[in-house]
């Protein structure tokens, strides 16, 4: 029973990390109906922002967060103005262009730090709790917390917020949120800097966890995307829900089945779920109009 | 409204001539080569420059014509590679013939994975795409007795031509200017056909498509074959040139599976010559950059790449041959004032 | 034994709660030219889509030739013989005005030189061989509408439905599209057409159809339909009754 419950424990945590770094993504997909591909650049980028923080000024990254969060922000906003924005009718550009970014950001990166690998997690990684009996990483659970303040918080933002509600609108109908008045342009703005504010959160909390690495963003990008097609586009609770279960689905392959072969388990995640059921766990409506399957 | 005897006068051009105009263009990018044969630093960067057009213009069907984005396509370059590694190390196969089983196989998965990720629209089947080149690599790194695993596959240098090993390097550059030349002859005459109308319309609008009697599926099943078909024959092929195979070099998608795409991007998606114009700028620009930046700056060449990426597809979304397009027609309407 | 040309019976297509059709049935024989008017959003294009296979019915059946054909793609009933234009026009960017047209011809002619020709003939009969080799992207409304004529009659279909073909044309291009509907009927081919423009139905409809809120509410001539209090009530209101001669 034991492993069982420690694999379960493990993959909960590994899906709070997927979450977070999800949200933020399928937040993007929902409303600028874009495919980021540089999205797990940007938790990169804001992974190191965090360390620079910790090895120049001393912040802890549980402080670093409410810099590089807004910093993130900022980012987003000016990749969506400058990138995304004349590129919306074009949905093959946008590949290009996110593919782009992306190379752009994991190379730019490489040149500044040279390869060397940083790590904050020496400071971090020894505290561990008891949860339920079983050992977790202090680190882990954080960001498990985190995770599920940030989704509780999202759907009460969207819930009651005016401009919330304006995403919602625009996530479900384009055309007629721009009708009844809703400045469909200046929504995708602050959504896709929303977007990387998560992303930013997402980084700062991971630093402590992972070695730092110009291509880290990568590992994150694919879960992320099998993550937005499980859980439906532009559903909040679908991508917590959608991470963790992704989390759970990987650590119960690698444990079960070759650890190598859960590379497959994205693949078949995406078949399965887009043959079965496209919309996803709690898709909304008009994500077929995206494309993930096509209607009969 | 204009008199009927006008339509029946319109002829369209003879295949013949469009092939002979091709044959010329290809006949051009052929210079360099004839130039430079006895150098051995410029006829690699020619060799690499003709293979990776050809492997532009294989994508170039299903990506360019058929508007399908695959990112998937390096796991059939590595497909025809180790295939062909494996058939001439193991059964002793000449190259020469190893290369069509190879391909048949990269075809064969093509056809497999292809199946359910069309499927999904735009973004989302070149997301699906990217996945299968994540689960091959995996694959790849895990297989050691099919693939040697992360280390690889080495074949020994052997001399002979019907080991398609050459000593003199101009060989090689022929080689791939002879395999280029056939994927662009047979990229003329799948625009001209119905397959190749039929991907433009499915590319342009999938609706339209279905109710001019297209099935929209079997189509892109079709034109993923041939690509896939022509990128594990271009695998074969460079796997008999680096005779060294490992899953980063083979599976990377900057330095494959995106090259493709990327030099379709810059010399004209969906044209025919475009592929080719892109790899004659893309590949020795490539090569110098890493050479001028690759020791001081690391990644250095990839920065430019990604910036040309994002630069291109915001400013030169029809590559250069499209631009080039836009300036002559610019130019003939001027003369008609 | 006479052919069952085109008979929908008891069509209904439900969207979660929303009747969009509502048991519609009609028939038609070869060498018709049917109407099908109704205001906005009476289910008008939705019908189209069952017929030529956007979508499937949750009720009822289509049968085309003497062939149910209500679970086909739509790419197997355009093979069948039924070809069809879109309220919004959809020219094939990327290619040429001919290539446009030569994507239908493709479909009964293999060869290339076959297709080209077949296609030349269609635009000749649309009038769009002078902007044959314009990119399709660069043609005018009317010249778009026109394209979509053509890729449909490129099909040589049996039955071609034309979903609003006059929409923003002047009175000349409409009396065009008009004199081609039925030089092409004097042939043979048979006219399925959702149309606003009450005068152009009149003018060329043998038989009219109403349709509001997805229900057949009238069917008949021209005349017999459009003076029908239950069709002016749906498209005028009840106010406008009284007044009705």
């Amino acid at each position: 029973m034991e492993p069982f419950l420690n694999i379960l424990i493990s993959g909960i945590l590994l899906g709070g990390i997927y979450s977070l770094v999800s949200i933020g993504l399928n937040l993007i997909f929902g409303v600028v109906r874009i495919v980021n591909f540089a999205q797990g650049e940007l938790v990169m980028l804001a992974m190191y922002a965090t360390f620079f923080c910790f090895a120049k000024f001393g912040i802890g990254p549980y402080y670093a967060v409410f810099l590089v969060a807004p910093l993130m922000f900022v980012v987003g906003l000016a990749v969506q103005r400058l990138v995304l924005q004349p590129l919306q009718n074009e949905p093959m550009m946008q590949i290009f262009a996110t593919f782009g970014l992306l190379i752009l950001f994991e190379n730019s990166v490489l040149a500044i730090t040279r390869g060397e690998g940083y790590s904050l997690t020496g400071s971090y990684s020894s505290v561990v709790i008891d949860v339920f009996g079983l050992k977790a990483s202090m680190t882990r659970v954080i960001v498990f917390i985190a995770a599920s303040a940030i989704a509780l918080g999202l759907m009460l933002f969207l819930s009651r917020t005016m401009a919330g509600k304006a995403i919602r609108a625009v996530i479900q109908d384009r055309q007629s949120a721009r009708l009844m008045g809703i400045n469909v342009e200046r929504t995708y703005l602050l959504t896709f800097g929303l977007g990387s504010a998560l992303a930013g959160v997402a980084g700062a909390l991971l630093a402590p966890i992972y070695t730092l690495s110009p291509y880290i963003g990568g590992n994150f990008i694919l879960p992320a995307f099998a993550v937005v097609v499980l859980g439906g586009l532009g559903s909040v609770p679908g991508a917590y829900l959608g991470g963790l279960a992704v989390g759970l689905m990987e650590g119960f392959a690698g444990y079960y089945v070759d650890p190598v072969l859960k590379q497959a388990i994205w693949f078949i995640i995406f078949v399965v779920v887009l043959v079965v059921r496209p919309s996803g766990l709690m898709g909304q409506a008009g994500a077929e109009e995206v494309g993930l399957r096509e209607q009969t | 409204m204009t008199a009927p005897q006008q339509a029946f006068a319109a002829q369209p051009d003879s295949f013949g001539l469009m092939l002979g105009r091709y044959a010329g263009l290809l006949a051009l990018s052929a210079l360099p080569l004839v130039l430079l044969w006895s150098n051995p630093y410029w006829v690699n960067i020619l060799a690499y420059t003709y293979l990776f057009a050809a492997l532009a213009a294989a994508w170039n069907i299903i990506g360019g014509f058929g508007g399908q984005f695959s990112l998937g396509h390096g796991v059939f370059f590595a497909i025809g590679a180790y295939a062909v590694a494996r058939l001439y190390l193991d059964l002793g196969l000449t190259p020469w013939l190893a290369i069509f089983p190879a391909a048949a196989l990269a075809t064969v998965v093509a056809l497999l994975v292809s199946w359910p990720t069309f499927r999904l629209r735009g973004p989302f089947f070149a997301i699906a795409t990217m996945a299968i080149n994540e689960a091959c690599f995996a694959l790849a790194n895990y297989s050691d007795r099919v693939t040697g695993g992360p280390r690889g596959i080495l074949i020994p240098f052997r001399a002979a031509f019907a080991n398609m090993i050459f000593i003199e390097r101009w060989k090689y550059a022929l080689l791939m200017f002879a395999f280029m030349s056939i994927v662009v002859l047979i990229t003329v005459a799948l625009r001209r056909g119905r397959l190749g109308h039929y991907l433009l319309a499915v590319r342009a609008d999938e609706d339209a498509a279905r109710a001019a009697g297209i099935d929209v599926l079997k189509v892109k099943l079709q034109g993923m074959a041939l690509s896939a078909l022509l990128t594990g024959i271009g695998g074969g092929l460079f796997a008999m040139y680096v005779r060294v195979l490992d899953p980063p070099s083979l599976f990377s998608l900057p330095d494959i599976g995106v090259k493709f795409a990327l030099i379709s991007l810059i010399g004209g998606i969906g044209t025919i010559i475009g592929p080719v114009i892109g790899a004659l700028l893309i590949v020795p620009l490539e090569n110098f950059l890493r050479g001028a930046l690759g020791g001081d700056i690391p990644g250095g060449h990839l920065i430019i790449l990604g910036a040309v990426l994002v630069v291109a597809s915001l400013f030169l979304k029809r590559g250069v041959v499209g631009a080039v397009l836009v300036i002559t027609r610019r130019i003939r309407q001027r003369g008609r004032r | 034994m006479t052919e069952r040309f085109l008979a929908v019976e008891r069509v209904t297509r439900r969207f979660a709660g929303l009747v969009a059709v509502d048991g519609v049935s009609f028939s038609m024989d070869r060498g018709d030219i049917l109407s099908l008017i109704g205001p906005n959003g009476a289910g008008k294009t939705t019908l189209f889509n069952l017929i030529t296979g956007q979508l499937k019915p949750s009720e009822g059946t289509i049968v085309f030739r003497n062939e149910r054909i209500d679970q086909f793609p739509p790419y197997a009933r355009a093979q069948r013989g039924m070809g069809r234009t879109f309220q919004i026009a959809k020219p094939l960017t990327g290619m040429t005005t001919r290539e446009n047209v030569m994507v239908g011809a493709f479909m009964r002619h293999r060869a290339h030189a076959d297709a080209f020709a077949h296609a030349s003939a269609v635009l000749a009969e649309v009038g769009l061989t002078a902007r044959a080799e314009v990119p399709a992207a660069e043609l005018t409304l009317s010249e778009r509408r026109r394209l979509e004529v053509a890729r449909a009659l490129a099909l040589e279909p049996d039955l071609i439905l034309l979903d609003e073909v006059m929409a923003g044309l002047n009175a000349t291009e409409v009396t065009q599209v008009i004199e081609l509907i039925h030089r092409l009927n004097a042939r043979g081919m048979t006219f399925l057409v959702i149309e606003h423009n009450l005068k152009v139905v009149r003018a060329f409809s043998r038989r009219v159809i109403v349709l509001h809120h997805g229900a057949k509410i009238a069917e008949g001539s021209a005349a017999d339909v459009l003076s029908d209090p239950q069709v002016v009530t749906a498209y005028l209101g009840k106010k406008h009754l009284a007044g009705h001669a």
